[in-house]
């Protein structure tokens, strides 16, 4: 037997400082405590890559399950279950997310809202502000006609997503946080209620349709809680990654040239862009019974933080890692996490984003620049983002 | 015993022996085989287990299903369209107990 040891302490850190920039704090923890417990959260920071990967290996020590003590609910979705009851899930979603789906249906609708936004984000002129006036809506704009959502507007969908993650997100357990992750559950049941019924009737290509028409229809429970969890992440995610890939691509002119002249290294900026500021930083997982990883011992109940931003930075993976460089040598981040809750979404993702939004937001703003010196303000951990980035171009 | 040997462009090979049964994907990521990834754990939703079947091991396998062909379109290393598969469709220690898989150059 290997020898064993308890997890070091790592209570040199407080949440804002993770909050500001956690990648200094992700280094110190990679060299000095991989696996280490963190007071400030109760839990146990995995920030290694291989204690990342490794932890999904096994389900029935690592468990993706949760106790609801959350204030208000959105109800299990996949996310949160084990295999069986989790595959049941995931088989319900069928190929709407898949490459098939997005050639037939999804890449049209991509590159026909791609083209809008661009002609808004030219609309509000130079100086405008790439999240608002082309990331946030377009990602909402397509995630709404690949749920379903006929009777809702893509500022619904962007305002449910954004309320979602905040309250997935709101461990100050701020009330007002609170109140409007509960506003948003109501407003998606009651979308719901309403387009069930219709895809009943004229089912489509939608996911919505694909739960409630599939060969074992999901239970309304499960519908709803799946719904949101796709909505949650599947604008917030695709929004902010755009942004990052942007920043990456534009704070390295030479990259931005070589993508400029070959549009096909666009889906190589995407996935840079996810493994240098993943926009989901950490998962949780709970221990099921006493367990040791890397050589630590971790007791029955122990709360392990995923923290695959750090895995995708960790040194003895990805050298110099801390650049964003879309000519490194290609290998497998943790971005989408890996094994059975890898991100249904990567596909889609991918295809709006890299094949899509970045080839036409370069060849449709010539001379794109940003329009400030200063680097854009990002905060978060759990979910890190930028929040503003202004470009500028030659009009 | 089943018995897996992986193949390598450089014609090195690693074997694994299972003595329970696993996919050739499965068998590889807990031995730390090297080029085989296996990202989504099994699932048919990625094609980082690609592998090239070796000759003599093809009509012992099971067709390939509706998942697996349209995963099989987005392969790393290009497909061979008589041998390439996903290796986690591919079981060992259940009827079939040795196969010989040549590993792709990339993944991902």
């Amino acid at each position: 037997m290997p020898n064993t040891a308890k997890a070091p302490v790592a209570d040199w850190f407080t949440l804002d400082q993770l909050h500001d920039d956690p990648y200094p704090i992700y280094a110190r923890l990679r060299r000095e405590a991989p696996i280490a417990w963190v007071p400030a959260t109760g839990g146990y920071f995995l920030t290694s890559y291989q204690a990342c990967r490794d932890v999904n290996l096994d389900q029935r020590i690592f468990t993706a399950t949760r106790d609801y003590t959350r204030r208000y609910s959105m109800g299990a979705s996949m996310l949160h279950k084990d295999d069986p009851e989790h595959a049941v899930e995931r088989k319900a979603f069928g190929g709407v997310l898949k490459p098939n789906a997005i050639n037939r249906d999804w890449n049209r609708i991509f590159a026909e809202n791609a083209r809008r936004y661009l002609g808004e984000l030219r609309e509000a002129g130079p100086g405008a502000d790439l999240v608002e006036h082309f990331s946030g809506p377009f990602a909402a704009e397509c995630l709404r006609e690949m749920l379903g959502f006929q009777n809702a507007a893509h500022e619904d969908v962007h305002r449910w997503s954004q309320t979602i993650m905040d309250g997935n997100s709101n461990s100050d357990d701020d009330e007002a946080v609170w109140e409007r992750y509960r506003r948003s559950g109501e407003e998606i049941d009651a979308a719901l209620d309403e387009m069930i019924p219709r895809l009943r009737s004229n089912p489509d290509g939608s996911l919505i349709s694909a739960l409630v028409n599939g060969p074992e229809p999901m239970s309304l429970e499960s519908v709803r809680a799946n719904v949101k969890m796709t909505v949650g992440g599947g604008v917030k995610e695709p929004r902010d990654t755009l942004v990052i890939a942007m920043w990456g691509l534009l704070s390295h002119p030479d990259q931005l040239d070589q993508v400029r002249n070959d549009p096909g290294a666009a889906t190589l900026a995407f996935d840079e862009a996810v493994r240098w500021v993943s926009p989901i930083g950490m998962y949780p997982r709970k221990a099921t019974r006493p367990t040791t990883l890397a050589g630590i011992d971790l007791p029955e109940g122990a709360n392990l933080g995923v923290v695959i931003a750090s895995a995708n930075r960790d040194e003895t993976v990805f050298a110099n890692g801390e650049e964003f460089d879309l000519n490194r040598e290609r290998k497998p981040h943790l971005a989408f996490a890996n094994g059975a809750h890898i991100c249904a979404g990567q596909h889609a993702a991918k295809a709006m984003i890299g094949r899509v939004a970045l080839p036409t937001l370069l060849a449709g703003l010539p001379g794109l620049r940003p329009a400030q010196d200063t680097e854009p303000r990002s905060g978060g951990w759990i979910f890190r983002r930028i929040h503003e980035l202004r470009l500028t171009w030659d009009a | 015993m089943a018995r897996i040997v992986y193949r390598y462009g450089d014609g090195t090979t690693r074997a694994v022996e299972r003595a329970t049964p696993a996919s050739v994907m499965r068998a590889a990521v807990e031995a730390g085989i090297p080029g085989i990834v296996g990202e989504c754990g099994g699932q048919t939703m990625c094609a980082t287990c690609h592998v090239y079947v070796a000759d003599g091991y093809l009509d012992r396998l099971p067709d390939i299903g509706d998942d697996e062909e349209e995963m099989l379109g987005c392969t790393a290393s290009p497909r061979d369209e008589v041998r390439s598969r996903l290796s986690c469709q591919i079981v060992v220690g259940s009827g079939l107990d040795e196969i010989e898989v040549e590993v792709p150059e990339t993944q991902i």
